[in-house]
């Protein structure tokens, strides 16, 4: 894969974690953590299993653990693990219905929230917060994943 | 059934990868090994950020005068705006003139409650508002442009009380823990106890655990809390928040909340005594 196409990827992964910064300050009034950022990494993980490596998911890591987080590694470490995780199973993925997928995807989602919390914020881990953010996000996958492939369908005709 | 990876990278890959993370999370957790990075990106983020905001301005002024050119032809609208032009130069005058007395009403309760005059007012420059609503870094950004020396530990005053300590300088910018930071400890007392409150990772909020019994707090809801100056580090006697709740941990053990009197959201500027005043 082009180097270019890297660059849009990383793109729209940063555009995801702003957003999260930028909703979540609100979202969590209503016990709501939106993972934007990581649900469209796990998306194109998803989509592009052969272009995205584990190279890819470690430097994308990197990238947005210097600009997004609050300690080096926590992106990284996510990443790798989901990015594994989705090459192991991606022909098993082909077959599941969107249902299952967004179970699947809405899950990990709410493992990384919890993780977070666990590793940073222990005073804030709530349960409550999980279960709604997992329900939001079962929801949201589906939106996800539909503009995402129009989007990779527009750029990445090629691929 | 697939059990291996689809494409061509080896399992070895991914393990390194995972030890990488971990290893690189480990050390920055426990021991903050990448702190000055983060402080640095963060740093380049903000003058990224207000070099830009300074090009747009530049670049809307600009077109915004061509515009205005185009519309001296027709002198009711000249009119207009030089109505326009007086009103808005008396507003950045009043505005001016509210700044100044902002500042001087501040530096006036700095001196009062600090006894020193070498006192440094710096504008906030950025809160880092995704963590102070929801998780356990409170921290802010304050503009040093004119590069003053400041310590690291200082203590940083806005309205009428402490708000934090100094933590770091990146670039031209001072980085501040806040109170209400769960790493902050900070030494309290009030006329019944002392201890030391760390940060309740929510706004505004502190805490400290006691060994005493509920019933000896009844009706300490509300009272004032002062800094307790045994740390060395603030000034004694300083009123910092009040008791908003007390919690009861077991039989013989509570938590006593406090509630902080300065909220660093509605603050624009704060004080930190120079490296040159006298020790405390």
């Amino acid at each position: 894969m082009k180097f270019s196409n890297h660059l849009i990827i990383l793109f729209t992964i940063m555009l995801g974690f702003a957003l999260d910064d930028f909703m979540n300050p609100v979202s969590i009034k209503l016990f709501v953590e939106l993972n934007f950022g990581f649900l469209i990494f796990a998306y194109w993980v998803f989509a592009l299993p052969e272009k995205i490596q584990s190279s890819a998911a470690l430097i994308y890591g990197l990238i947005i653990d210097l600009l997004f987080s609050n300690v080096i590694g926590f992106n990284m470490l996510f990443f790798i693990t989901t990015s594994y995780i989705i090459h192991l199973y991606v022909f098993r993925f082909r077959i599941f219905s969107y249902f299952q997928l967004s179970v699947f995807f809405s899950g990990s989602s709410t493992i990384y929230t919890a993780c977070k919390y666990l590793l940073l914020s222990p005073y804030n881990y709530s349960y409550i917060v999980l279960m709604v953010s997992f329900l939001i996000t079962l929801v949201l996958w589906v939106g996800i994943y539909f503009v995402m492939r129009a989007f990779r369908r527009s750029f990445f005709s090629n691929l | 059934m697939a059990r291996s990876t689809p494409t061509y990278t080896p399992v070895r890959n991914y393990a390194f990868g995972f030890i990488l993370s971990v290893f690189l999370l480990f050390s920055d957790i426990s021991y903050g090994t990448f702190a000055p990075l983060r402080g640095l990106v963060q740093a380049s983020n903000l003058y990224a950020q207000m070099v830009s905001r300074s090009i747009f301005e530049n670049v809307s002024n600009l077109l915004y005068s061509f515009k205005q050119n185009r519309n001296l032809t027709q002198e009711n609208k000249d009119l207009k705006e030089q109505i326009h032009k007086i009103r808005t130069q008396e507003f950045i005058k009043s505005k001016e003139a509210e700044k100044s007395f902002e500042i001087i009403n501040f530096q006036k309760t700095l001196i009062s409650s600090l006894k020193s005059k070498d006192i440094n007012i710096f504008k906030i420059a950025s809160i880092d508002l995704r963590n102070y609503l929801c998780c356990s870094t409170h921290k802010i950004f304050l503009q040093n442009l004119n590069q003053v020396q400041v310590l690291e530990n200082t203590p940083v005053f806005a309205g009428s009380s402490y708000v934090g300590q100094t933590k770091s300088t990146y670039l031209n910018f001072i980085e501040v823990i806040l109170f209400s930071d769960t790493k902050h400890l900070l030494p309290i007392k009030s006329n019944f106890f002392y201890c030391d409150a760390r940060g309740k990772g929510k706004p505004m909020l502190i805490s400290c655990k006691l060994n005493k019994n509920i019933d000896d707090f009844q009706n300490k809801i509300s009272d004032a809390i002062f800094t307790s100056g045994l740390g060395g580090i603030f000034l004694k006697d300083i009123e910092i928040g009040n008791i908003s709740a007390i919690n009861s941990i077991s039989i013989n053990e509570i938590e006593v909340v406090i509630t902080l009197k300065t909220n660093p959201l509605e603050e624009n500027f704060f004080g930190i005594i120079g490296s040159e005043a006298d020790e405390i």
